[in-house]
């Protein structure tokens, strides 16, 4: 093929098919041979982009990627660890020589050393029916041959986004047939610059042009990190409707970005835009009048947005780094130390003392801070959760490691709560392996309390302090108690329920020092440290951008540290709820003004209250307890899943019986050595993972909480493996493989010893 | 177990040089095949009940092996530890659903062995994931067994019942 063929100058390119050269670039090519102010430079083709995954039999491996599951069975997390392997591999992929000659060719032709942006052009992107603006990549000041040819597999890569793989109905996305150009152009430096659409978006008929302005270039708007100026301007009259000035820190001046000669200047760019396309337009624009350029022209689309889609609130989650620097701030400084404040403060309130109608304002409030805090935890803690997957695509940028989660090590050693739970935990764990009339005590207890009684706390507690290390260890937990169980799950305060924990202390106790060793020096062992990786990623950015680097790092692990803790937190603000409700409970089931067998639950937090605060009202009637003492197999008989398939998220190969977890009724039920088999692995239950011999969860993702503590414990995790739980029953013999994410059921028809002799080499 | 015996070759010079010539044309049409479809139907036993497994596959220049990978935990990894005695079945079916009398097929007949590391298991790990590049963190699993077939001759079908045999030279 003609090396033409591959790369195409814009000044050329407007008679060309735009299925060769995508949407954005043919439009464009027509407005700059039509003499409409546009940057010069030039198209990477479809063609190039085939030659590119032929080469490296990329479709393959994006088939192999995407078709694990149905696509509408992969969470988000999933997709977004599938876009980050298919970046990895688009990254370390060679471009064909001619390719390759062909885009340095014509970076030299545009200036080597001018500053450049690499734009997706993807064919049917910027159609009046799809229009999807952000979803793919775009880079700016890209300056060099290197630079650019980097810049371009990543737009290439980018057809396979997070963003994109959601909206892959609407692009039509398919691995055989999806195709993406490239658009490369000489940036255009100006101190304004916006968006103008030749009528309102958001009303078919409105005879109003909108138009946004924010100081410097358009991305800042266009990824909503600077709030414009936005005019709504009668297109006809020119006259302004309404003005709605940005807010914006740090800005001197509250003067309009744009006069009324600037604003006739855009209308009438629109006009003539209209007029040679024959569409309302949608345009993105740099630089006021004369010196205007146009960056981008596309037709308004006419789909609307669906409410119940939380689609656009995903793709929300992916800030920069001014912003996650700005949520790191909020989350470190302010947030995370109010709330575990207020889990104090509501720990220490005497809502046993309190009178009725006290302890209904106390419902009240606490209800309203729980709700708060949930939402914050939505609008805040998840946001800023993705510090890690901003340190992920970061590092694997700079390094191009094989592995692309080689990033998770430098996480190793981050202080979280859960962590510091689960080694106290263990500490009294040790306690009672070093005590055999501990252990035989304990074990009569828990065998006792299997239904708890009242009063049955305090009897436990008087008989574990007369034995000679008992006050010991009575006091130990019931410190571990007050400081981490203090939490709800599944509507159930932990701290109230001291036999799991005595059973899971009785299990970890049981695990042989041996065990426990090998796991523990198989993960010291491993791989790099965290020291290592950082000095890989400060060589690979260069010094120049260490700061930068050391910066994305620190956001990383912030934002790792407390997406576990925000969790336990908000969980204690709950339980303070809940401990609150059940006081209330018993008073009203005392007076008869509860039915006895109700069960208390924060959503029954306002019925409960307004009983509470009327003590004449109707008597309350809540549903009653009811715990699930077995789950249908999803599979009917003669239907059997034989082995399920999810994702590899913790090597390994164990096997075991399957332990269920649906809730805390199943927490004090684990035994050593079986295997963990639940929806999503709770902050709430991680002090199970060391018990466990494999972990199996529904939720996918590798940087989900099941996937990392098993990765660091060393224990083999498959998860997203679809409805696990329903097709699992407790005590079925299971193999895990870690290493390909297959779990099969019954007896294991293969010689572990075997493999780990091959392993071991 | 043993093989079946060799069919004996039976005629007069001429008949020879020609069944010699088909060989030659049978070589191709196999050769052409096992290039063509990347995949074939394992065919292992245990305890007198047969087995059959989807397996993707490659095979040497000189037709005298293949090379297939399957995880440790399944039935087929199982019964190839007990029994090294297989087949293969590698057909053209999916391209003549219409036409029955298009499709071809080849049975290859031989015995399995996994490849511990080492100087062949690299070899024919590469032979494997070169023609199935999508498999390369699947074939270099320490969780997945590659094995070699070393196949001592191929019934090769055509036009419904038409069989020839051919027993490929090692070199």
């Amino acid at each position: 093929m003609d090396s033409d063929a591959w790369v195409i100058p814009l000044a050329e390119a407007a008679t060309v098919d735009q299925q060769q050269i995508g949407g954005k670039a043919a439009h464009l090519a027509r407005l700059h041979q039509t003499g409409f102010p546009v940057a010069p430079g030039c198209c990477i083709t479809v063609a190039a982009y085939e030659r590119f995954l032929q080469a490296n039999q990329l479709p393959l491996m994006i088939q192999m990627e995407l078709g694990r599951k149905p696509l509408e069975d992969l969470r988000w997390e999933e997709l977004w660890d599938s876009a980050l392997r298919i970046r990895n591999r688009f990254a370390e992929a060679q471009l064909p020589g001619q390719v390759e000659h062909a885009i340095r060719r014509a970076v030299r032709d545009l200036g080597s050393r001018t500053p450049l942006a690499v734009r997706s052009s993807a064919p049917g992107e910027d159609s009046a029916n799809r229009s999807f603006a952000g979803l793919h990549e775009s880079f700016l000041h890209v300056v060099g041959e290197d630079d650019v040819v980097e810049s371009v597999r990543l737009v290439w890569a980018s057809l396979w986004s997070d963003a994109a793989l959601l909206y892959r109905q609407e692009l039509a996305l398919n691995p055989l047939h999806s195709r993406m150009a490239v658009l490369i152009q000489e940036m255009r430096i100006e101190d304004c610059s916006g968006v103008a659409f030749g009528r309102d978006p958001r009303m078919e008929d409105s005879e109003n042009a909108v138009v946004e302005a924010v100081p410097g270039p358009c991305c800042e708007l266009v990824d909503g990190s600077v709030d414009p100026d936005r005019w709504l301007v009668h297109r006809a009259s020119r006259q302004v409707v309404r003005f709605t000035p940005g807010r914006r820190d740090g800005d001197p001046q509250n003067e309009p970005l744009l006069a009324q000669h600037d604003l006739e200047s855009l209308l009438a760019l629109l006009d003539r835009v209209e007029a040679h396309f024959g569409w309302c337009p949608d345009i993105e624009w740099t630089g006021r009048s004369d010196r205007s350029t146009v960056l981008q022209a596309r037709p308004i689309t006419r789909g609307r947005l669906d409410p119940n889609d939380k689609r656009p609130w995903y793709l929300t989650l992916r800030p920069d780094q001014r912003r996650l620097r700005q949520l790191g701030q909020l989350v470190a400084e302010q947030l995370i130390p109010e709330l575990r404040e207020l889990g104090d403060r509501l720990a220490a309130e005497p809502v046993e003392q309190m009178t009725d109608s006290e302890l209904a304002d106390c419902i009240e409030a606490r209800l309203a801070q729980l709700n708060r805090w949930k939402q914050i935890y939505w609008d805040d803690f998840i946001p800023f959760a993705h510090g890690v997957r901003y340190l992920g695509v970061y590092y694997n940028d700079a390094v191009h490691p094989e592995d692309p989660y080689e990033f998770v090590g430098l996480l190793r050693g981050v202080a979280m709560l859960a962590g510091q739970r689960n080694r106290s935990l263990q500490a009294l764990a040790d306690q009672v392996r070093e005590s055999q009339e501990l252990r035989n005590a304990i074990q009569q207890i828990v065998l006792e309390q299997s239904v708890p009684g009242e009063g049955a706390n305090d009897r436990w507690v008087d008989r574990l302090s007369s034995l000679a290390e008992g006050d010991r260890f009575v006091k130990a937990f019931q410190s571990f108690a007050r400081q981490f169980m203090d939490v709800a799950f599944g509507g159930h305060r932990l701290i109230d329920e001291p036999t799991p924990l005595l059973q899971n202390i009785l299990e970890l106790a049981s695990r042989s020092a041996a065990t426990r060793g090998t796991k523990e020096g198989q993960q010291s062992q491993e791989g790099p440290t965290a020291g290592d990786l950082e000095q890989r990623l400060l060589a690979a950015v260069g010094t120049d951008r260490h700061d930068e680097a050391r910066e994305v790092l620190r956001l990383a692990r912030l934002s790792w540290q407390l997406r576990d803790d925000d969790n336990l937190l908000v969980a204690r603000v709950e339980s303070q709820l809940l401990r609150a409700l059940h006081v209330a409970g018993t008073r009203l089931k005392t007076s008869g003004r509860l039915n006895a067998d109700a069960k208390i639950t924060a959503d029954a937090a306002e019925r409960i209250g307004a009983a509470m605060s009327e003590p004449n009202g109707q008597p309350v009637l809540l549903p009653t307890t009811e715990e699930v003492t077995s789950h249908p197999m999803r599979a009917s008989s003669g239907d059997s899943p034989r082995q399920l398939v999810g994702q590899p998220a913790a090597q390994g190969l164990a096997s075991g019986n399957v332990r269920l977890v649906r809730g805390p009724q199943d927490l004090g039920r684990f035994q050593a050595g079986e295997v963990l088999v639940c929806d999503a692995i709770q902050p709430m239950m991680t002090h199970l993972v060391p018990l466990a011999s494999a972990v199996i969860e529904r939720r996918g993702g590798m940087l989900i909480h099941g996937a990392i503590i098993a990765r660091e414990l060393g224990i083999p995790c498959v998860n997203g493996v679809a409805h696990v739980v329903e097709l699992l029953q407790n005590g079925q013999y299971v193999t895990v493989d870690g290493y390909l994410g297959i779990v099969t059921m019954g007896p294991p028809e293969f010689n572990l010893e075997l493999l780990e002799r091959q392993d071991g080499g | 177990m043993t093989d079946e015996p060799l069919l004996e070759s039976t005629g007069s010079k001429q008949a020879s040089a020609n069944a010699a010539a088909r060989q030659d044309d049978l070589r191709d049409l196999i050769e052409r095949l096992t290039l063509e479809q990347p995949y074939a139907v394992l065919c292992t036993q245990g305890k007198g009940q047969p087995y059959g497994s989807l397996v993707a596959l490659a095979v040497t220049d000189d037709l005298s092996s293949a090379v297939f990978a399957t995880p440790m935990t399944t039935r087929k990894y199982r019964l190839l530890c007990d029994c090294d005695h297989v087949a293969l079945v590698i057909d053209s079916r999916s391209q003549s659903v219409d036409d029955m009398m298009q499709i071809e097929a080849v049975t290859a007949t031989g015995r399995a062995k996994q490849l511990s590391p080492g100087t062949e298991f690299e070899q024919m790990a590469r032979l494997l994931v070169g023609r199935h590049p999508q498999l390369d963190v699947f074939v270099r699993s320490p969780s997945t067994a590659v094995f070699r077939v070393e196949i001592i001759r191929y019934f090769h079908v055509s036009r419904f019942q038409e069989v020839r045999q051919w027993i490929p030279t090692r070199g």
